[in-house]
């Protein structure tokens, strides 16, 4: 899309040198052009609150107040004074505010009262939330759209175009902040300001049209930098292309970020192994849990908190126990639990956090053979109770999980009570059963997909016939919110590999999506609208391949000598699948695990799955696509235009939208997170005392040390660490005497300033000299 | 070498003048350059034991017979000028050989103390595992409260008192096994191994004629040991490092049937603190704990026939890999 539109400016520019000789249409032009700038910006923002209006509701009333907004501005340019419109810009912003905090239940006293929290929160959105996270995030898009708006295109039709690029620069970098502005509409943003600026400096001034060649190489240059450089030098080096990489394995794909799931198309599977598991009971392994979907990714949304403060609920009832012991094989960011988990226990629990809806989650980097124990509640209904139970659900659970985007077709919706209608379903668990077995009997199991353009669920349900597991719990779970009944989309693991009793091996290819829907008075349970016999065969064959080309990390001492399927004759190793009664009459097995679930609603053929009783679900959510090293998300793959981009002599403004589109190459990669670390990495900061002093600078010298080699591990004292560092190459000796400072002040406890304040400087000069750029004038 | 208990009692604690860190290091070079004169191919051994001597344990020898368990102790007791006896544990071997008897003496119409082979300064208790848990307490009782109890009479032992022990991995059937509260007491358990085939020529050329044991000189004599052994125990253990001890301990309990003990974590940072002072510090860093750990944690700590790790030391090692360093 930038693309087009940048190939318009240089078009419209080279037009503009065949009116060379008009100064006075030559003027105009530029005016009008600038105007466009300024449009282009704005629009850009709005293209970013219009995707998170189209997903939670409001775009009508999103379009209605920008035009609102444009029509205002465009009056009271010729009559009131800029001052008078910055306060009332000011006042439209606080407007907004005080809309936004009275929707969420707050009166107006809180406006004052709760300024402290909203700056916090504002904080946090900055350094890298998604503003999918934010509950009431549509509100808080209207309230936000109208200050830039208004007061850019005041100050554009006042002929002030390099102010105008401020508030619209300034939203369109929070909208970058948050992560939710992706890199073409950031670009377009960007070029929208420059274009803004530079015709609006060739308006003030007469310009000639040889000055704008000059702006439009300045785009070519823009443009093909942000493709092009990465940020980090070492780091993965692939040039940001305007589509944003895609996780290529199936655990990358649903399992690569932990808040945010983007559903991918043609994906591989991973024969490594990711955990084992000793349970009572095989379960699938949940990793997240997804409530928000946005038409082509689903977001967690809602606060989390520590799991030492919060813990975890317990359904209601009073549920079997399953207790496991899960080993991880691989370093991950998920924490694979069965569902639904009420207590985890193990040394990681410090540093552990809880959802708002229930799955744990962990705050650092978990590392291969990390051990801990889960104790699970399984939620074990029979069908004739899950029918009975109503659909009296809380208001938590309706605002939660019964969203659907905007764009969602009617047809969607006629669709899916066509078919809940010729099943006969009545109840939500009949609902939630028939559309199961639709899929499982007219829908093929397929790794190899091209994701729709628009809505994937709309798409998968009206215009395909196969896809992964993904596609099939993205489509049932918006069926269900279709017709009014609560479910989520949650990730995970099948249970993987049977190598013992009770032992259970996990591998990428067993990474898995699925549905949970919601009953009063029992909680969530588990729904398998994937294929499951097709997903097997696929995904044993995978592994057998893997043996043998005798590819590395795919087995473990205890599944070297187990066939792919697992033990002979278990099938529990898949549980959930395949519940189709033909199923069961062709694996005798599987029906022992869901004596409870057969009668099925509705005369359905019997076949609900209902991986819930027998089996819980799965796992969280993200990280273990890292593992592939193929995720966008990544902080040393930052993509981005970081190196020399040229500097419009004079023009300071210039430099900001730069600095934006800087900050949206680097989006995805955790940037905001980043930059607070850049800054202290060349910033000291106060000097307090020696001892804090020295260790802040050992810390800031690690971070540039982990840049330019690998991050110290966790049982790896920094002596070790150098040494390991140092065969790289020759080592620093500025690097060992500041960690023999840091090893007198933090384990000597005895250091004097002198050598703290020495310590501080070697790290400064290192930082500098690390930088890119400044650090050439340091050499 | 005499035989009784020839060093002064050294006097009240903190009174005893400590050696510079340098003189500490040079004096464990010149021990362990003297050991090595007749021990191949040991070094780090040799090193571990003199850290043990000076950081006030004790040490157990584990190994299959031959490879110089027994010469190493000697040699050692030999570089110092103390009193060193040798016991050899036998089935057969009462307590009261250990400790000594009381004796009736017909000239003086009394019973005199005649003091066992457990009053020296280095004790050498060869193949301990050969006696019954009787005689085995024996020593290792003594070994914790440093004194003995004959008839009533508690004797105090000689101080430095250093118990090296051996025990020989093989023929498990006919020896008694020490109960895993009693391993305990040894400060680290080491294994020598053979040695490489050059190291084992180089061995046979300096012993085939002479063994140079007997012509071994003392490098150092009893009171710069026990200043030495001052210098240790004053070297700084900061906040980092004892919580870093307290969870690899902590690591080991939650990952094996029995982890390191209490008495463990102390050991460790003793002698933590004697390889501190082997390197020219006054403070401990991980890197000395990381260096001690697996030696004085790894017999502490008891696995589970199902668990993933091997023995102790594995689990030790896991340790040091998983907990991270504050």
């Amino acid at each position: 899309m930038s693309t087009r539109r940048e190939s318009r400016s240089s078009v419209v520019s080279t037009d503009a040198l065949g009116a060379r000789f008009d100064g006075a249409t030559g003027v105009s032009l530029f005016r009008g052009l600038a105007l466009s700038g300024i449009l282009l910006l704005t629009a850009s923002y709005i293209t970013v609150l219009r995707e998170i209006t189209i997903t939670v509701g409001g775009t009508r009333s999103l379009y209605l107040i920008a035009l609102v907004m444009l029509a205002a501005a465009t009056v009271l340019a010729r009559t009131i004074r800029p001052r008078v419109a910055l306060a009332v810009g000011v006042g439209i912003g606080a407007l907004g505010y005080w809309y936004y905090l009275t929707a969420t239940g707050h009166d107006l006293g809180a406006l004052l009262s709760q300024f402290d929290s909203f700056l916090s929160d504002t904080v946090t959105l900055a350094t890298g939330m998604t503003l999918y996270q934010m509950i009431e995030v549509n509100v808080w898009a209207l309230g936000f759209v109208p200050a830039p708006v208004f007061l850019s295109w005041y100050l554009a039709m006042r002929k002030r175009y390099t102010l105008a690029v401020i508030p619209g620069g300034l939203a369109l970098l929070f909208l970058v902040l948050t992560t939710d502005a992706t890199t073409g509409v950031t670009l377009v943003g960007v070029v929208g300001g420059i274009t803004a600026v530079g015709f609006g400096e060739l308006d003030h001034r007469d310009g000639s049209v040889a000055q704008a060649d000059v702006l439009a190489i300045m785009f070519a240059v823009i443009v093909f930098l942000s493709m092009t450089v990465t940020l980090v030098p070492g780091g993965a080096a692939s040039p940001t292309v305007l589509v944003e990489d895609e996780p290529t394995t199936l655990d990358g794909a649903v399992d690569g970020d932990p808040d945010r799931s983007t559903i991918s198309g043609s994906v591989d599977l991973s024969p490594e192994v990711h955990f084992t598991v000793v349970s009572d009971e095989p379960s699938y392994w949940r990793t997240g849990i997804y409530d928000r979907y946005t038409g082509d990714s689903w977001v967690r949304s809602g606060p989390e908190g520590a799991y030492d403060d919060t813990g975890l609920d317990s359904p209601p009832g009073e549920p079997q126990t399953n207790r496991q012991t899960i080993t991880l094989q691989t370093d991950t960011n998920v924490l694979p639990v069965a569902p639904q988990p009420t207590a985890v226990d193990g040394e990681l629990t410090d540093s552990l956090e809880v959802t708002d809806h229930g799955q744990p989650m962990p705050t650092e980097r978990l590392i291969e053979g990390d051990t801990y124990n889960v104790e699970s509640a399984i939620v074990d209904a029979d069908p004739a109770e899950l029918n009975e139970a109503g659909t009296d659900y809380d208001e938590d659970i309706e605002a939660y999980y019964l969203q659907t985007p905007e764009d969602l077709s009617e047809d969607f919706e006629a669709r899916t009570a066509d078919i809940v209608e010729e099943a006969g379903a009545e109840t939500p668990y009949e609902k939630a059963a028939a559309i199961e077995q639709y899929f499982q009997s007219e829908y093929e199991y397929s790794l190899d997909v091209d994701r729709p353009d628009g809505n994937v669920a709309n798409d998968f349900l009206l215009e395909m016939d196969e896809g992964y597991c993904v596609y099939f719990a993205t489509a049932m779970t918006q069926m269900l919110r279709a017709e009014e009944v609560p479910a989520r989309y949650v990730t995970g693991y099948t249970s993987g590999q049977q190598v013992d009793d009770n032992e259970h091996v996990v591998r990428g290819l067993d990474a898995h999506a699925w549905v949970e829907v919601y009953f009063p008075e029992h909680g969530w349970v588990a729904f398998e609208p994937t294929p499951s016999g097709e997903r097997d065969a696929e995904h044993t064959d995978r592994l057998e391949d893997a043996r043998e080309d005798g590819e590395d990390g795919i087995d473990i001492e205890e599944s070297e000598d187990v066939p792919a399927d697992g033990i002979d004759d278990e099938r529990e190793t898949i549980p959930n699948e395949s519940e189709d009664l033909l199923d069961d009459l062709v694996d005798g097995n599987e029906s022992t695990d869901n004596d409870s679930a057969q009668p099925g609603p509705g005369g359905e053929a019997g076949d609900e799955q209902e991986l819930g009783p027998e089996r819980g679900d799965g796992i969280g959510s993200d990280g273990l696509g890292d593992l592939d090293g193929d995720d966008p998300g990544d902080e040393t793959d930052s993509d981005g235009e970081s190196a020399a981009i040229p500097v419009a002599p004079g023009d300071i403004l210039v430099g900001l939208a730069v600095f934006i589109g800087l900050a949206a190459g680097a989006h995805r990669s955790g940037v905001p997170a980043l930059v607070g670390r850049e800054v202290r990495r060349y910033w000291h900061g106060r000097r307090v005392d020696p001892v804090t002093d020295v260790e802040r600078a050992f810390d800031r010298l690690e971070y540039v040390l982990a840049r330019r080699h690998r991050p110290r591990r966790r049982g790896e004292s920094p002596r070790q660490y150098l040494e390991a560092i140092d065969r790289f190459g020759s080592l620093d000796p500025r690097v060992e005497r500041v960690i023999e400072i840091h090893e007198r002040a933090h384990y000597g406890g005895d250091v004097d300033r002198a050598a703290a304040d020495e310590a501080i400087d070697l790290v400064s000069e290192i930082a500098r000299e690390q930088a890119p750029l400044v650090g050439r004038f340091f050499e | 070498m005499t035989d009784a208990n020839p060093s002064p009692r050294p006097g009240q604690l903190g009174s005893i003048d400590p050696l510079p860190i340098g003189t500490v290091a040079e004096l464990t070079d010149e021990i362990t350059d003297n050991v090595t004169r007749v021990i191949v191919g040991h070094d780090e051994a040799v090193e571990h034991v003199v850290t043990t001597i000076l950081a006030r344990g004790h040490v157990l020898l584990d190994d299959v017979p031959g490879v110089g368990k027994t010469m190493l102790a000697r040699s050692i007791a030999r570089s110092i000028d103390c009193s060193f006896r040798r016991v050899q544990f036998t089935p057969d071997l009462l307590p009261s050989d250990i400790t000594g008897v009381n004796v009736f003496n017909q000239k003086t119409r009394e019973f005199e103390f005649q003091a066992g082979p457990i009053f020296a300064n280095i004790v050498l208790g060869d193949e301990i595992n050969r006696a019954p848990p009787k005689t085995q307490s024996a020593l290792l009782e003594a070994m914790e409260e440093r004194q003995v109890t004959v008839d009533g009479d508690t004797r105090p032992l000689p101080d430095p008192f250093v118990v090296i022990a051996t025990q020989n991995a093989v023929e498990p059937n006919r020896t008694y096994e020490l109960p895993f509260a009693e391993i305990d007491r040894f400060m680290k358990k080491l294994t020598l191994g053979y040695p490489t085939p050059e190291e084992e020529s180089e061995m046979l050329g300096r012993t085939v004629g002479h063994h140079p044991i007997e012509s071994l000189e003392a490098v150092t004599d009893l009171e710069s040991i026990v200043r030495a052994r001052e210098t240790v125990a004053n070297v700084a253990v900061e906040p980092p490092i004892r919580q870093y001890a307290s969870e690899l301990a902590n690591y080991t309990r939650d990952h094996a049937i029995i982890g390191a003990s209490p008495r463990g974590t102390i050991a460790l940072l003793r002698a933590a603190q004697a390889r501190a002072v082997l390197d020219g510090r006054e403070y401990v860093i991980p890197d000395d704990v990381q260096y001690e750990a697996t030696q004085v944690l790894g017999h502490r700590i008891k696995v589970g026939t199902d668990t993933a790790a091997d023995d102790g030391t594995t689990v030790a090692q896991d340790a040091l890999e998983r907990v991270r360093i504050p």
